[in-house]
């Protein structure tokens, strides 16, 4: 008896593209089960992922630098390397720089409010252990803003010593299988701060990294594992850093 | 099941292209951590695998870091690739593209509010493109590729390139277009039936 492949076929075919969604890719797996060892499904998939792959080269190949095999190569050999010097995210972080000269100066100014209030509560608590350091630091202290569409973010820090305090709200729920990741932008090198998980779209998160050298934060949306190096475009950039 | 080096270098070269007998020749230089061999593949598929990355994700850095991913998986587990399931170029392209798409849905929210703008500005670039690329003439490849797709009826051709290089799901076009979920099935069915009897059925 010869199987029906319609459905296998229709789906297999959508696959390739990438287009899959819904219920269709348990759809498919189903079928692909039910089928067992099944030589036709096999050629089917084999021939669609073939098809769609060839689909690739209508488009005029891009300009690309040879070294960035080299550079494969040597993060591959090296992986702690690759950890300690993650890849720049100037691009986009200029992206995100010409939106804000565009907009003007979007300072987020009831959370930083509230930064400067909480301030004046935890400074003790996060910078120091003696009430007069305390209050010493507190006059030091900077806030920065943010400038993205994802929520509104103020970061409190006082130069020249570790730590950071973020303070933000408006932020969606990234979902079970994401997190913002904080970054500090060290030149056009990314040094993970960090990932958070809003509560209620508030976040309040303290950064115990070292922010020397540190011109700016970013924040960006990625897998729950926290990479080491940020997978996709800042959401939101912070207002430069006093050193 | 993954074959072995002597696996692929005992299987007859007649029934594949030259250029394909060449790529799994760098594949099986890279099993043996030949570095000149990874440049190879590198410096003749990166090209179009950066270009592919763009279309879809349309951002340079990420379309880099994707591609250079990609790469990396192969160096690291060459044994990933599996000769009985398809040519290298195939599969070196569907590894970018699935992590392209990947990156897109996770960017959704930021990818809509740019969409509408992108969109246009790729079709102009990509009309005035394909306009110098005939003058100076492309490799057979992409020729065969380029008038398949011309080929199709022009309803089924615009799903499979919303599909494939803006990275779009079967919903999501069906939204935006307004055409029915089926619908956007069977095209991309039809679509796909004729270009892979063109691009992998009528081989030369």
């Amino acid at each position: 008896m010869t199987r029906d492949h319609a459905v296998i076929e229709e789906l297999l075919a959508i696959r390739s593209l990438g287009g899959l969604d819904g219920d269709d890719g348990p759809l498919l797996e189903s079928e692909l089960a039910s089928h067992g060892d099944c030589e036709e499904c096999r050629r089917l998939e084999r021939e669609y992922d073939e098809t769609a792959g060839r689909l690739a080269f209508a488009l005029d190949p891009a300009s690309v630098d040879m070294e960035q095999a080299h550079e494969i190569l040597r993060r591959a050999t090296h992986p702690a390397t690759q950890d300690a010097a993650p890849p720049p995210i100037a691009g986009t972080i200029d992206e995100l720089e010409a939106r804000r000269a565009r907009r003007g100066r979007s300072w987020p100014a009831p959370v930083a409010a509230a930064v400067a209030v909480i301030l004046a509560v935890s400074a003790v608590v996060l910078f120091g252990s003696d009430r007069s350091t305390g209050v010493q630091a507190s006059t030091a202290q900077q806030v920065v803003g943010f400038t993205g569409d994802a929520g509104e973010l103020a970061m409190a820090y006082r130069p020249g010593e570790p730590g950071a305090l973020l303070l933000g709200s408006g932020f969606a729920d990234p979902g079970a299988d994401e997190v913002y990741a904080i970054w500090m932008l060290q030149g056009t090198t990314p040094v993970s701060g960090g990932c958070v998980r809003p509560h209620d779209g508030s976040i309040v998160v303290f950064v115990n990294a070292d922010l020397t050298g540190t011109d700016q934060m970013a924040v960006t949306v990625e897998p729950a594992s926290c990479p080491s190096a940020p997978t996709t475009a800042p959401i939101l950039v912070s207002d430069p850093l006093v050193a | 099941m993954v074959r072995t080096a002597t696996d692929i270098r005992s299987e007859p070269v007649e029934a594949i292209d030259l250029a394909e007998a060449r790529d799994r020749e760098l594949v099986l230089g890279i099993r043996r951590r030949d570095e000149e061999a990874f440049r190879g593949l590198f410096g003749r598929y990166a090209p179009t695998a950066t270009s592919l990355a763009m279309r879809v994700v349309r951002q340079s850095y990420l379309a880099e870091e994707i591609v250079q991913e990609a790469f990396m998986a192969l160096w690291r587990n060459p044994d990933a690739y599996d000769d009985t399931r398809g040519s290298v170029k195939s599969w070196l392209m569907g590894m970018v593209h699935h992590r392209a798409v990947d990156t897109v849905r996770r960017e959704e929210s930021h990818r809509r509010r740019a969409e509408k703008t992108a969109h246009q500005a790729m079709e102009l670039e990509s009309d005035h493109a394909d306009e110098v690329v005939e003058q100076i003439g492309l490799p057979q490849e992409r020729r065969r590729v380029r008038a398949a797709l011309d080929e199709l009826p022009e309803a089924q051709r615009a799903v499979l390139k919303r599909m494939y290089f803006d990275g779009l799901s079967q919903s999501q076009i069906a939204e935006a277009t307004g055409l029915p979920l089926g619908t956007v099935k069977s095209r991309t069915l039809l679509g796909m039936r004729r270009l892979r009897a063109v691009l992998v059925q009528e081989e030369p």
